[in-house]
């Protein structure tokens, strides 16, 4: 369990200067054959659509994006395809090992592996690219139809009927309310926050607003969890544009720069570290070592994106970052301190249980926004620093973006 | 006690050792010969500090209830929904998931004592005894 620490000098390095991303909602209503003439998208067509939008938000033209990493799923895709059907060369390329921003082989996370390229100038205009198809392709997140991978999967639990990931979640809920004596009820409110902030966010999948009622009528997937407490299954893609920030300076908008990152897994008893502990340990390692690496304080953070793979999981992080003593997460969930006007804002965008299930990758978008003052009526006030948070059931990684400019 | 149909147990290796031992109605797992770690699932070598002196210890089968679910929709075609899991921590550290026996989840509690129990099982390997969890008064204070 050691924390991956980034050398001090990469921080500030490097920035996002182009945002792009699918049509969710759009898209979402074609998978379901409710699109009327829209057909869903290929992961091809998907790809291009973030790719060029991505572009046109940072001004540049495709002959200039020099570099390109990939995170797809589902999809036999090469990097060299997929930079030939963008109808670009580049001369450094890569693949994630998996399809969240966690994944690089030989060392940790998919941005950092793009600031490392760019501060070695490999490249001077980095495309990160991801794809993912969990509607359409109908993959299932459990049952013996999964073939999971390392020792830590849950395929060991198949003889018992244990499997998927909600289930993970539902072990920790179970816990947490028998810990800290919190009625089931209450986790409503997170999913009830993040669904309000959706219905300011035109590209989200659910935009009607949602009532308690409502969230309790919707049936138990694996209790204590009901679906509302899951993300969402959609098709869509992300492109982030990364440039070195002396570089990013001269586009059109304010840069995003990317001050700060850490990670840490379990390395053992992931059961004992998911369930008990709750990743407390990996998420304050990692944390304190993000923010150190960006000179800030946790005080400093003014909007925080969490991975919401279900609700309670991002009552546990904003927990496990800091942001709430053990056990007062859904307290601090029920005063309102995590909504679009609380103190501190959180998966402004509805994040993965209302906006769409990006792996993560739509909160870099949403960050960027929020932080250039582009993101309309959701938008925080004075905001200068997002914490982002990709945190799965065994690894850490929280990374820090700051405003840049003027 | 009805023979039940149950999805794939993975074997090979020292997962048949754990199953072996199983068929005698014991519990036994991994436990590291230097670190002294006690791991579960079964692996080639310590998870914790990667040593392969790893031998079997027979465990107590005495545990207590760390959490649990219930499986609203069927995952398996072996188990129908409702389908009851739990998590025992075994006293001699592993967390195990399982089954109860004789009770219900509904009233679970944490910390609630729980001992091994084992029933009939079958999947396309062949039959098994498969380790579960039914209720048991607290081990007399020390």
């Amino acid at each position: 369990m050691s924390a991956y620490v980034a050398a001090k000098n990469l921080s500030r390095v490097a920035a996002i200067t182009g945002v792009g991303e699918t049509d969710y909602g759009l898209d979402f209503e074609a998978a379901r054959g409710r699109g009327g003439d829209r057909q869903p998208a290929d992961a091809q067509t998907l790809m291009a659509v973030a790719f060029d939008r991505a572009l046109v938000d940072c001004g540049l033209r495709p002959d200039q994006v020099d570099g390109l990493i990939v995170s797809v799923d589902n999809e036999d895709e090469d990097v060299a395809g997929i930079a030939a059907a963008l109808g670009i060369e580049p001369s450094y390329s890569a693949v994630g090992d998996t399809v969240t921003p966690l994944g690089m082989a030989g060392m940790k996370g998919v941005v950092p592996t793009a600031v490392e390229s760019l501060a070695a100038e490999r490249c001077d205009a980095l495309a990160v690219l991801y794809s993912s198809r969990s509607q359409t392709s109908r993959k299932q997140f459990g049952g013996t139809t999964y073939r999971g991978d390392g020792r830590h999967s849950y395929y060991y639990y198949h003889p018992w009927g244990w499997s998927s990931q909600a289930a993970h979640w539902a072990l920790m809920f179970t816990y947490y309310q028998q810990t800290y004596g919190v009625p089931e009820v209450d986790l409503g409110q997170v999913a009830l926050t993040l669904r309000a902030a959706a219905t300011q966010n035109p590209n989200a999948i659910m935009r009607k607003p949602l009532t308690i009622e409502e969230y309790l009528e919707a049936p138990y997937i694996v209790r204590p969890l009901r679906r509302l407490d899951l993300c969402l299954p959609n098709d869509g893609a992300v492109c982030l544009i990364l440039q070195r920030v002396d570089d990013a300076s001269a586009g059109r908008r304010d840069p995003v720069v990317i001050a700060g990152w850490a990670d840490d897994s379990v390395t053992e008893q992931k059961m004992h570290h998911l369930v008990k502990d709750r990743l407390s340990t990996q998420m304050r390692n990692a944390g304190e070592a993000a923010l150190e690496m960006a000179g800030l304080t946790l005080g400093d953070v003014g909007h925080f994106q969490g991975y919401d793979a279900s609700t309670i999981h991002l009552v546990n992080q904003l927990e496990g970052y800091g942001f709430a003593k053990p056990g007062a997460g859904l307290h601090l969930w029920k005063e309102g301190r995590f909504e679009l006007n609380g103190q501190l804002p959180v998966n402004t965008s509805g994040g993965m249980l209302s906006e769409a299930y990006m792996h993560g990758w739509n909160y870099f978008v949403e960050a960027t926004r929020q932080l250039r003052g582009e993101a309309g009526s959701r938008q925080i006030p004075d905001i200068g620093v997002s914490m982002l948070a990709i945190t799965t059931t065994d690894s850490a990684h929280p990374l820090i973006l700051t405003r840049g400019g003027s | 006690m009805m023979l039940q149909q149950r999805p794939d147990r993975v074997l090979g290796g020292p997962h048949d050792t754990f199953w072996m031992h199983c068929d005698d109605d014991e519990l036994w797992m991994q436990q590291c010969e230097t670190c002294a770690l006690v791991q579960w699932p079964p692996a080639e070598s310590c998870e914790r500090c990667d040593s392969e002196n790893i031998q079997w210890a027979h465990l107590s089968g005495h545990g207590q209830l760390v959490s649990w679910c219930t499986f609203e929709r069927a995952y398996y075609k072996e188990l129908s929904a409702p389908w009851e899991t739990i998590v025992v921590e075994l006293d001699e550290g592993p967390l195990f998931v399982s089954n109860p026996y004789g009770f219900s989840v509904s009233s679970a509690m944490l910390g609630k004592h729980v001992e091994v129990t084992f029933i009939d099982c079958e999947d396309s390997a062949g039959r098994f005894r498969l380790p579960v969890f039914s209720s048991c008064a607290p081990p007399m204070s020390a």
